[in-house]
């Protein structure tokens, strides 16, 4: 008798929690457009879109999955803080996705300034709270062309200089390929350019650029030479980059990162009057004289002028100087064996 | 070894020259070839035992100043002393030259019954000689020029690098070409020479082997001891 009392009990609670704690009872009062509190003295808004939250990933979802605090509507009390790995973990039974981006967002800059009491965004910072939506869905809060908005929250200097950039504005004519933030300095472990794993670091600037840069078709779309990486790997610069000689100029050396602009550009430092001083960051004695030949070209492709006939000469006449001299040590090892035949005879 | 009377063929200061030549080409082929194939795992390996890319890089600076001391050797030898100058002048081509090559095709061939008669140097040496004459100019203008680019930035175009540097890396593979194909045969896998001619080392080559390779050049030397 007195277990089948506790039975019921439960039974009532659960009954409770299912009629009562729908999202239509919490949208009663966090559906108001201007519901919230006033905390240290501010207005602080504790409306959340209805709409909005119903087109998110996590639609699905009773508001009280998350909030697993709140046990009766009305509540009274503020509910804790919740984290996205209440659900997102190894082994969780409600189906939230586990990804490795959290074990990345670890690592990164932002969780180890959080770490050390600083000011960094977390998961909800990019992703909002209620509204997470997929990158591919253009009402995304990480939806590609909002990223350097959503960055530039907390770096608006950067911001700024990506706002001039030919990235910029290949994204503004509707290139969505052209690059932002994330394509970069990546999403989750953003590293710092000292550490050997980011992808700013010195001997990975050169794959990153890659990345986007060696894509035939797409770079043939935009109108940028594909061959550029290509001719570099094999420079001067690119070789002892490889092997690790981190002074050697990389791609952002000179074509400077945030605002790269296209040679044409007169503000950009690969423009034809800007060279000399791009060049003198590392050769003092440059001056206009870098600017008179080409760049990123292989000595055997006919763009590359003088060099390139140069370069032709000496592959044909090796070839001949080659045949020659071995048509001559035949015809010598001919005569000889023939001779020492005859002498034997 | 044969028995019979040695001669000697090469004083001690060629000895030296070609001494010097051959250790400073040697190294810088090979620290050359680490860069020029950096991405082979021959060229990997070579950049490895070298020390590191940069080691490489001194290492084939310092071979080049050791190049460039033996060229400058040379000049002074061929210019100074009356040895040198009697060395240059049985180099400098002439129209027997021509003449023997015919000959020697026409006796690889069959259609000549002797061979052609060669004095101190023969065509194929003089080749060599020349071959390298022209290597050097250009391996030490075209690398003094790459060395150097941080001083002459402001006195070439830009192209005038990327030419010196297309030019470096041609002839270093013509030069490679040559060694292997020409010298590699005249000295070492030549009938009569197999293995090795050891001649650049110790001066000396037997009168027979002067008498079927250079027969002017070992007439002239029993004239001169006959006529003491």
């Amino acid at each position: 008798m007195r277990y089948g009392l506790i039975f019921l009990f439960f039974f009532f609670v659960i009954g409770q929690a299912n009629s009562q704690l729908k999202n239509d009872r919490c949208f009663v009062c966090h559906g108001v457009k201007n519901f919230g509190v006033i905390e240290q003295g501010r207005f602080k808004s504790l409306y959340v879109s209805r709409e909005e939250f119903e087109s998110s990933v996590h639609s699905k979802f009773l508001c009280v999955a998350c909030h697993v605090d709140v046990r009766v509507i009305p509540h009274f009390t503020k509910p804790k803080k919740i984290h996205c790995l209440q659900c997102h973990f190894e082994g969780n039974t409600v189906g939230a996705p586990v990804t490795a981006k959290p074990e990345k967002y670890k690592e990164s800059v932002h969780s180890r300034a959080i770490a050390r009491g600083k000011n960094a965004p977390d998961c909800k910072d990019c992703h909002t709270v209620h509204y997470v939506k997929k990158p591919e869905d253009p009402s995304s809060s990480v939806y590609k062309t909002k990223i350097p908005e959503l960055c530039g929250r907390c770096h608006q200097t950067v911001r700024d200089e990506y706002y001039s950039s030919i990235h910029w504005a290949g994204i503004q004519r509707g290139v969505l390929e052209s690059a932002v933030c994330s394509d970069c300095h990546r999403e989750h472990d953003i590293l710092p350019p000292e550490d050997p794993r980011s992808s700013l670091n010195p001997k990975n600037v050169v794959g990153t650029c890659d990345k986007c840069h060696s894509d035939v078709k797409l770079m043939k779309r935009v109108g940028v030479p594909v061959k550029n990486p290509e001719a570099y790997k094999e420079s001067f610069h690119g070789i002892a980059l490889k092997f690790g000689v981190v002074r050697a100029a990389n791609c952002a050396s000179c074509h400077e990162y945030h605002d790269v602009l296209p040679s044409r550009d007169p503000k950009s430092p690969i423009h034809p009057a800007n060279l000399a001083k791009t060049c003198g960051k590392c050769h003092p004695r440059a001056n206009e004289n870098v600017a008179k030949g080409k760049f990123h070209i292989l000595p055997g492709e006919k763009e590359a002028g003088i060099v390139y006939y140069v370069y032709t000469f000496f592959k044909w006449f090796t070839l001949i100087v080659l045949a020659g001299l071995f048509t001559h040590i035949v015809l010598d090892l001919i005569g000889h064996f023939r001779r020492k035949r005859k002498s034997v005879e | 070894m044969e028995t019979g009377k040695k001669i000697l063929r090469f004083s001690l200061s060629w000895r030296i020259q070609h001494f010097l030549l051959m250790v400073s080409v040697i190294l810088l082929i090979i620290t050359g070839f680490a860069l020029r194939y950096h991405d082979t795992w021959l060229g990997r390996f070579l950049i490895f035992i070298e020390g590191g890319f940069e080691a490489r890089g001194t290492i084939h600076r310092i071979s080049a100043i050791l190049l460039f001391i033996t060229g400058i050797y040379h000049l002074i030898y061929i210019i100074f002393t009356s040895e040198g100058r009697h060395e240059f002048i049985e180099l400098l081509p002439r129209k027997k030259d021509f003449k023997d090559f015919v000959e020697s095709f026409r006796y690889d061939i069959g259609k000549n019954e002797r061979p052609p008669m060669y004095g101190r140097y023969s065509y194929k040496e003089k080749i060599q000689y020349w071959a390298f004459f022209i290597f050097f100019l250009i391996m030490t203008l075209s690398g003094f020029v790459l060395w150097f680019h941080n001083y002459l930035f402001g006195i070439f175009p830009k192209w005038f690098f990327d030419l010196s540097q297309a030019l470096h890396s041609a002839t270093a593979t013509l030069i490679i070409t040559f060694l292997v194909l020409w010298h590699l045969y005249l000295v070492h896998l030549s009938p009569g020479n197999f293995p090795m001619n050891s001649s650049f080392w110790h001066g000396y080559v037997s009168e027979e082997w002067l008498k079927e390779n250079h027969y002017l050049e070992y007439l002239d030397i029993k004239n001169k001891e006959s006529e003491r």
